[in-house]
């Protein structure tokens, strides 16, 4: 055990720690009691603590692992099938489908305590829940409530019910029927069926906040937890220490061994001394993780010397790089897939970092999804031929041949501007011009950004992009990218047969069958060529050589930080 | 001296308020639309409208800038219902995007940067002066030579590269002293100069070799003048000489310099304090426009721009105190 | 003599440059004596402030080369340490500038500046050294010695100013008093009551006073003894009332030419034809000849030949190869009154 500067127990905490033995906690992981973990980033914050609007993958594992749980959550696992699989977190089981699965009930765990000894309630979900209607004030999460929820919509789209805190009795009329409580029995009537909705509970944009304690837009500062710890003091910029939480109890959780006695979260490192610190591996860093990825000037020395063997992992991110194509302004199929056939992927991936920027993608699912990911054979035999990642420009003359008319010359190319995207973008233009494809490249200021590509005036043939599931579900993917409703649908793809495709697939409910047909659906997109799918974001960490149980979990792209302990 | 402070607070409260107004101008100009930045990945356009309605975006600009004013002199408060919050005067606004008042993130911002500028401040003055004289008096000799020789160096040096190498050399490879990371001086005094000794030596580095060659001209130059023969004349130890009377002739420009040196410094050193994650207000302005984040960019410019005229009138008035020919404007 | 406050032998005075040795001063000697008046007269260049800068020991420098011997009462001033001269100066000799402006510090008030005179040799309380200071500058002759006290040199106007220096110069009851161009920088009738100061003071303190000066109004004015300088040399050196009425050096007769004169019968100035010699590459011979329209008398000893002192006349040295008769008939000697 190691001695930290200065612990603070409530008496609740130390008999939890009497309680738990050395090693071993709730969910069968091995790990050392005690000590203080620590964290170091160049970030000034924790982005969002409030968990409506907590929507960072990595943010959303260090809130579930220590301060946030949720109805379900993933399984805290190194192998990434088994990360995909629900467990039961607040609830007793990972939920109970009827109604087509338009009706989904969980029954909520007693004996779930707040941080100042109240109970967790049904109504708190419920309240919870509410919170991210209240489009004004709850901003930055996720909003499959509102999208999911049987409540009906205004003409602009906006939902009829506005939160919480305005005094809309009509409008909470409406949410009490969508979301009943009946004892601690919760229940949650969809607009549309949805056989992963015991997946999307798993943000926490679903998880309970207390009415009486709810501060709105402050509420980020003041966040009261129910996990395994709570916060003692939040600077940013500056650090943030978590100490146990008195009112956690390890026998209402089995997924949280809740190890160290003390975590302590320092903000605004300076990038460059973050790998530093953790190669230095000297005195509080050897029991230090950072969520920030590896300076890339580093890379080379991490990967090569062996003293970091054990300290280093190179596992994908969650994110799919890609550039859409829109449909609107290429509508040819052949003219498309001529882009495909002709860009140079491995300039691409040079200029974005070499190896370590990511594997090639052959579709818009990414294989650490689970079992939604299949290979496509996009680059072998889709296509009609193989293409290397420098590109088979004469594939790409050939089909522009085969499509009858003259390439729509210039391809606008939107972009988010930086020195590196600028290199990219450089190269496209190149690589494209060989097979008589002439680029217009727009780099875009990033504040910009969303604000043309999502114009359909605005946006050009083809946008860089780059998308993450919301949980691990290729529902999360296809019908976002390719649907006309979908929220990032820069392809803009309307085909009826298409559509029915894609819906008939949401609402599967066999699990198995519903992998099975997003497998082909990401084929199908593939030879579509609705997009060109560019690289499996690869992404780089180290970490001290005393933190235990450390691996990248599949399920957000982060740190297992329910998991973590220090030797 | 009185009515001198009050023409100058009339003043700066006007050039104050004229610059909050062109703020407001520019940023409403530029194309890009704040509400888009808060959503990222689930921007639909109905909540990219409804962050305009929170932001108060969707308000005319009048209306906006009143709203801000009266903010400052009994406070504000955003929000409504339970979600209500108050910003309590003097309010210079909310920052959604840091999740802060203005007022909050400015003083707890001010002081990091006031001990960066400070510190270093005292560090250039001394060295730059001290070794302008120096070299002023043996000037043509080697000493003075390897003085002007090491004052190209000091300004041909960027200070984040003097700001790296200091932080590599020192805290990384000889571990002299530990990783930098800021803590008030009253909390921890021994983490606190730990952590800033080396910014402050990376700021004075430029900025004394500006002051070593001004004060070497400037010594040079009054160091020819009547009064110093007579001086001599009077029989002066040579140190009295230099002190009360060559370099006092020779002061002002430095003193204004100087001014307006530090308070331009206040305006934050921000790369210094990126490089060594000072959370001042360097770092607060640059992340203000680079966020679009009107709230902050209104306070920190505000800021910047009352330190330099507090402190031009101050310079204005030591002049007026150092040099009798002077008159107060 | 006894009273004899001032000796000066062989001053020679030289700056290393980068065009080559200036020699500014070169065989300079004179004396003065308490209550006497020596006045120095030359074009600028002539080497009189050098030499008198030399004197009082505010030449420093690697690049000067002082060579002579200067005894200030009793004292060896040349080779003495820099702290022992520095005792002396602004004690027992004190010296005051053309212009009162410049060389008062613009940044101190005139008490402070007459009280850091004072302090510097001796240990009076700033009260004791500023009622010195008042006292002072009332015998100077300045009416509201409180107003200016408090005054700043920009305040005051240039006559005020001058007398401000003299008491300045003068607070600590100096043996010798080296004025350099006192008057130059002022009206006409001002320069004529500085010199009336001058003249009272001296009489009170007994002081020796050496006068720099290029106007010989002033000369005639003040003087005892006069020297005149040329090129960095002394050219003549005669009691007053001799130079005037008996000049002996065609120099002399040029500077005396080309005053005005109301009464005179001449339409015309006659300027000195030629400019002042380079002090850098001297050549061989006499320093004037270049510009001397007598050489012809002489011939070309005058270019090849560096003339010595010699004694023309009582107390009167002249350095030129005329002799006396071709001087006498180039310009009979005045009858004196």
């Amino acid at each position: 055990m190691k001695k930290s500067a200065s612990i603070r127990l409530g008496v609740g905490a130390a008999t939890v720690a009497l309680l738990l033995t050395a090693c071993g906690g709730g969910s069968g992981v091995s790990g050392s009691k005690g000590g203080t973990l620590y964290i170091i980033s160049n970030a000034e914050q924790i982005l969002h603590l409030d968990p409506q609007r907590n929507y960072t993958g990595e943010d959303l594992a260090f809130a579930s692992g220590y301060l946030n749980r949720t109805l379900t959550q993933y399984t805290l696992s190194k192998d990434n099938n088994e990360a995909s699989k629900l467990v039961a977190d607040l609830a007793t089981d990972t939920g109970t489908a009827s109604n087509g699965s338009k009706t989904w009930s969980f029954t909520l765990r007693d004996g779930v305590k707040w941080q100042d000894g109240s109970a967790v309630t049904c109504d708190d979900v419920k309240y919870g829940v509410s919170r991210t209607f209240a489009t004004d004030i709850i901003t930055d999460g996720p909003t499959y409530a509102i999208s999911l929820l049987d409540i009906p919509k205004n003409a602009d789209g906006s939902s009829k019910y506005s939160g919480p805190y305005k005094n809309d009795s009509a409008g909470q009329a409406l949410y009490d029927k969508a979301v009943v409580c009946d004892g601690n029995k919760i229940t949650f009537n969809l607009a549309s069926p949805a056989s992963d909705f015991n997946y999307t509970v798993t943000l926490s944009a679903f998880a309970p906040v207390q009415k009486a304690k709810d501060t709105g837009e402050k509420y980020d500062d003041a966040v009261q937890s129910n996990g395994p710890y709570m916060i003692e003091s939040y600077k940013k910029k500056s650090k943030m220490i978590l100490v146990r939480n008195p009112n956690w109890s390890s026998s209402t959780d089995s997924i949280r061994p809740a190890f160290p006695d003390r975590i302590e979260y320092q903000f605004s490192v300076p990038e460059a001394l973050v790998t530093e610190r953790l190669m230095q591996d000297s005195g509080n860093d050897s029991m230090t993780i950072s969520p920030d990825s590896i300076d890339p000037t580093k890379l080379a020395a991490v990967f090569a010397g062996a003293q970091y063997k054990d300290r280093r992992f190179n596992e994908f991110d969650p994110y799919v790089r890609y550039y859409a194509i829109n449909t609107e302004k290429v509508p040819n199929v052949k003219h498309r897939q001529a882009i495909l056939a002709a860009l140079n992927r491995e300039a691409l991936r040079k200029i974005a970092g070499g190896i370590y920027a990511g594997d090639y993608a052959d579709g818009v699912i990414k294989p650490n999804i689970g079992q939604d990911y299949a290979p496509t054979g996009l680059w072998d035999t889709l296509l009609g031929e193989k293409v290397e990642p420098t590109g088979n420009v004469a594939l790409a003359k050939k089909l522009i041949k085969e499509a009858g008319q003259p390439f729509p010359n210039p391809l606008v190319f939107d972009y988010g501007k930086s020195p590196v995207a600028d290199q990219a973008a450089a190269a496209v233009v190149a690589s494209l011009a060989r097979a008589g494809i002439v680029v217009k490249p727009n780099g875009l200021d990033i504040g910009a950004y969303y604000g043309i590509v999502l114009d359909p005036a605005k946006q050009g043939g083809m946008s860089a992009a780059g998308w993450a599931p919301d949980w691990l579900n290729a529902s999360t993917v296809i019908p976002e990218l390719f649907t006309p409703t979908g929220g990032f649908a820069l392809s803009r793809y309307d085909d009826a047969q298409w559509l029915a495709k894609v819906k008939a697939a949401k609402e599967l409910t066999d699990r198995g069958e519903q992998a099975k047909a997003w497998q082909d659906l990401n084929t199908e997109a593939a030879k579509l060529a609705l997009a060109v799918p560019n690289r499996f974001g690869r992404e780089q960490r180290l970490v001290g050589s005393k933190v235990q149980g450390a691996y990248i979990w599949g399920a957000y792209g982060s740190w297992p930080y329910g998991v973590l302990s220090v030797k | 001296m009185f009515p001198f402070i009050i023409r100058r607070l009339v003043q700066m409260t006007l050039m104050l308020i004229l610059l909050s107004i062109v703020t407001f101008l520019l940023f409403s100009a530029v194309p890009t639309d704040p509400a888009a930045l808060t959503c990222g990945k689930s921007c639909t356009p109905a909540i990219i409208a409804a962050n305009r309605v929170r932001l108060g975006l969707d308000q005319p600009l009048v209306v906006q800038y009143l709203d801000w004013f009266k903010g400052i002199f009994v406070g504000r408060t955003y929000g409504y219902g339970q979600a209500a919050f108050e910003c309590p005067a003097p309010c210079l606004g909310y920052s959604f995007r840091q999740g802060e008042n203005v007022t909050t993130l400015l003083a707890s911002a001010l002081p990091v940067t006031l001990y960066l500028a400070i510190g270093a401040f005292v560090l250039w003055m001394f060295g730059g002066i001290s070794s302008g004289i120096f070299a002023a008096l043996r000037r043509g000799r080697w000493q003075d030579r390897a003085i002007l020789g090491a004052t190209l160096i000091g300004y041909s040096l960027p200070t984040f590269f003097v700001g790296l190498v200091l932080l590599t050399f020192v805290v990384v490879r000889w571990n002299l002293l530990p990783y930098p990371s800021y803590v008030a001086p009253f909390d921890d005094i021994v983490g606190f100069l730990q952590t800033m000794i080396l910014p402050w030596i990376a700021v004075a580095v430029l900025n004394m070799a500006y002051y070593t060659r001004m004060t070497r001209s400037q010594m040079l130059d009054t160091l020819g003048n009547d009064f110093i023969r007579t001086a001599r004349a009077k029989g002066l130890p040579e140190r009295k000489v230099i002190r009360k009377h060559a370099f006092r002739a020779g002061v002002t420009p430095i003193v204004t310099s100087a001014g307006l040196d530090f308070a331009g410094l206040l305006g934050g050193a921000v790369i210094t304090e990126s490089v060594f994650g000072l959370p001042g207000v360097g770092r607060l302005a640059v992340d203000s426009v680079r966020q679009y984040d009107l709230p902050v960019l209104l306070g920190t410019t505000l800021l910047a721009a009352s330190v330099v005229i507090i402190a031009m009138a101050i310079v204005e008035i030591l002049y007026v105190l150092i040099d009798p020919r002077v008159k107060l404007q | 003599m006894s009273n004899q406050i001032l000796s000066v032998e062989n001053l020679s005075v030289s700056f290393k440059t980068e065009d080559g040795i200036v020699r500014a001063v070169s065989g300079l000697s004179y004396s003065v004596s308490a209550g006497k008046t020596l006045a120095v007269v030359g074009e600028s260049g002539s080497g009189k402030s050098v030499s008198s800068l030399a004197v009082m020991g505010l030449l420093s420098g690697s690049k000067v080369n002082i060579t002579g011997e200067v005894h200030f009462d009793g004292k060896q001033l040349i080779g003495a340490s820099p702290e022992e001269v520095r005792a002396l100066r602004g004690e027992d000799m004190a010296m005051i500038f053309q212009d009162p402006l410049s060389a008062l510090h613009p940044f101190y008030r005139i008490s402070a500046q007459l009280i850091e005179a004072v302090q510097v040799h001796r240990n009076l309380s700033n009260d004791e050294a500023e009622k010195l200071a008042g006292k002072m500058l009332d015998r100077v002759g300045i009416p509201s010695v409180d107003r200016v006290l408090r005054a700043y040199p920009h305040e005051l106007s240039g006559g005020m100013r001058q007398r401000v220096m003299i008491a300045m110069a003068l607070i600590n009851e100096p043996k010798l008093l080296i004025a350099d161009e006192p008057t130059t920088a002022l009206d006409v009738t001002v320069q004529a009551q500085i010199l009336e100061l001058l003249r009272n003071l001296q009489n009170d303190f007994n002081t020796a006073i050496v006068l720099i000066t290029h106007d010989l109004g002033v000369v005639a004015d003040m003087s005892d003894e006069v020297i005149v300088m040329y090129g960095g040399s002394a050219v003549e050196h005669a009691p007053v009332r001799e130079l005037f009425y008996s000049p002996q050096m065609p120099y002399t007769w040029g500077l005396l030419d080309s005053i005005p004169q109301i009464s005179g019968t001449d339409d015309r100035l006659e300027p000195i034809p030629g400019s002042p010699p380079s002090l850098i590459n001297v050549p061989a011979g006499c320093v004037f000849a270049p510009r001397c329209i007598h050489k012809s008398e002489v011939g070309e000893r005058c270019s090849t030949e560096y003339p010595e002192l010699l004694s023309v006349g009582v107390d009167h040295q002249a350095r030129c190869h005329l002799s006396t008769q071709q001087r006498n008939s180039i310009r009979p000697a005045k009858a004196s009154p």
